[in-house]
């Protein structure tokens, strides 16, 4: 992939050589054209001549500016080496010129009778004034060419970091959740084979959808809610009647796309704080419907954080995270309390199908 | 014999570990708690000798229960997954074990529970729940914000009154609990534990210097360098015990 940019790299440069020594050779063409009206085949020698020893001097000065690196230093320290590299330029660029002239025998017009010197001298200016813009215009070219590199560099950087920071959040999964399930299905073994078969078949499936989580940006809200049903059906194999579960949905959300593991985390945090701390336990109940252009999730739970709770923990803050990521201010969460109950609410932009 | 409470706040739970234990016929499980107050109230009734205690329980902790407690009994831990609990934990305690709980992990600790008996039994030093005055090799369960410690009487230096709090002096550690000296005083034992002033009980076993001070006073120069100043009134006790 490098070596590809850098040939295109090449051949971008190699069209504006030929490009802009083309523009200068029809100018001169047509300034003759226009003035004189007598083009010999000398004369477009002469011009092919220019174009020749323009484009081998420039790119001499090209060759130059990489190799001392001079597009990376700042603006006033290449200011002056450019100054000089101009006027260096042009002298070439005129010595080859007047070579070539000669070796063709083509007479220098109007300047025949003039000594080398002055004839050096006038050929610098004359020539000079195509080195100075093509140097502007190279600088120009990289300086926005650096500008859109630095872009895409930075929308790379963002896209890594906001992949990574959904894969991270994702697979999250709580491992003391795992210990206990495992540790309520080895006393199932003996008390009750049948449940503990299904008990194993329910972690299974939370496990792997967990794991195919981090590859899924949204999952359809029927197979978040099989997760929930699972995950709640291990923990109530825990807490027994401490928990209490309830489901409010509405059909047709259940093709809703809605990000994975989301509702889930929601579950968990209820359970973790609201039936976990009571000594009696309570409800956990989890609704979905439409209101008006959202999909809206809720998470209910008995029970009222104490003091110490933070309200804003991990679970929290990766769902109002990965909220922004994927919709950015179109979705919403929120949780609160009123009285003995405490409500997460999700909402997010429909999607018509 | 040895006479073990579980408490675990999971039925489940707590079956599968009576089930493991069957395997070990020292050990006879003569109760179960589900969650800390009911652990409380049934090791004060039943003074074990061990408990299997879960760490993550409704209402308290079981952390939590131990630090209420004045005598810390032989702890096992079990829990799911607490690495980060596991970790601010200052050990000492007899061990924990990791839910589901390995067989050779439970006789490990078991093992261990007997090594530690015979070195009591050594040393002099049963544990016996039912003296209401704490010995020196009873040990206290002393928890300060996520840090957690087992602590035997012994190696205790100083308790300084702070407000309704009692700084806890040992090694190098100088955690609070909530208990006044008033009270500490009346489970110490006074032969080993001397009230030098209204803010400082000492051990006197861990007296290194003892100076004259201003007023017929006296400046114990304590183990762990504090210095502690004995008042007047207590001074004259403090050298009645010491002549005998």
């Amino acid at each position: 992939m490098v070596n590809m940019r850098a040939i295109k790299k090449i051949s971008n440069y190699w069209l504006c050589q030929f490009c802009g020594w083309g523009m200068v050779a029809l100018s001169i063409f047509f300034f003759a054209y226009t003035f004189r009206q007598e083009i010999s085949w000398e004369y477009i020698l002469k011009i092919l001549i220019i174009v020749t020893a323009g484009i081998s001097s420039t790119h001499l000065l090209r060759l130059f500016i990489k190799r001392n690196n001079w597009l990376l230093l700042p603006f006033e320290k290449v200011f002056v080496r450019l100054g000089i590299a101009v006027v260096l330029t042009s002298i070439l660029f005129s010595l080859m010129v007047m070579g070539l002239n000669e070796a063709a025998q083509l007479a220098d017009n109007n300047r025949q009778n003039l000594d080398f010197t002055t004839r050096l001298l006038a050929n610098i200016l004359d020539k000079g004034i195509f080195i100075v813009p093509w140097v502007l215009f190279y600088y120009f070219y990289h300086y926005l060419e650096k500008g859109r590199r630095q872009q895409v560099d930075t929308l790379k950087l963002e896209a890594l970091v906001k992949e990574l920071e959904l894969k991270t959040i994702k697979s999250h999964i709580n491992p003391h959740f795992i210990f206990n399930a495992l540790n309520s299905i080895r006393a199932l073994i003996d008390e009750n084979p049948g449940r503990a078969r299904n008990a194993i078949t329910e972690l299974s499936n939370i496990l792997r959808s967990s794991m195919q989580a981090e590859k899924l940006e949204t999952v359809p809200f029927e197979k978040e809610l099989n997760i929930v049903k699972d995950y709640l059906a291990l923990e109530h194999i825990r807490f027994e009647d401490r928990l209490r579960i309830e489901y409010s949905i509405d059909d047709d959300t259940l093709d809703q796309p809605v990000p994975p593991m989301m509702l889930q985390t929601l579950v968990e945090n209820a359970i973790k704080h609201g039936i976990g701390r009571q000594v009696t336990g309570g409800v956990v109940k989890v609704i979905s419907d439409f209101k008006d252009n959202f999909h809206e999730l809720i998470v209910q739970n008995s029970g009222k954080p104490s003091g110490e709770d933070n309200p804003d923990g991990f679970g929290l803050s990766s769902t109002r995270n990965r909220l922004h990521l994927l919709f950015g201010d179109k979705a919403n969460f929120e949780i609160w309390q009123n009285g003995g109950l405490v409500e997460a609410k999700v909402l997010i932009p429909t999607a018509n199908k | 014999m040895i006479r073990a409470i579980i408490i675990d706040d999971e039925r489940l739970a707590r079956n599968e570990l009576k089930k493991l234990l069957s395997e070990f016929p020292e050990i006879e499980v003569i109760a179960e708690a589900a969650n800390s107050s009911e652990g409380i109230e049934k090791i004060e009734n039943l003074n074990p000798e061990l408990i299997f205690l879960d760490i993550q329980m409704p209402g308290k902790t079981g952390f939590d229960m131990l630090a209420e407690m004045d005598r810390a009994p032989n702890v096992i831990f079990t829990t799911a997954y607490d690495e980060y609990a596991l970790k601010a934990f200052e050990v000492n305690a007899l061990d924990y074990l990791l839910k589901p709980v390995e067989p050779k992990r439970l006789a490990d600790a078991i093992q261990k529970l007997h090594l530690q008996e015979e070195r009591d039994s050594q040393s002099g030093t049963t544990m016996n729940f039912n003296r209401s005055i704490l010995a020196e090799a009873d040990q206290v369960f002393v928890k300060d914000g996520e840090r957690c410690w087992f602590v035997k009487l012994s190696d205790i230096r100083l308790f300084e009154s702070v407000g309704n709090y009692a700084k806890v002096y040992f090694g190098i550690n100088k955690p609070l609990i909530l208990k006044s000296l008033n009270s500490l005083e009346e489970r110490l034992d006074e032969k080993i534990f001397f009230r030098a002033n209204r803010k400082h009980i000492v051990n006197l076993r861990l007296i290194d210097k003892i100076e004259p001070y201003f007023n017929g006073g006296l400046l114990l120069d304590m183990k762990g360098g504090e210095k502690i100043e004995v008042s007047r009134r207590q001074t004259v006790k403090f050298k009645e015990m010491m002549s005998l």
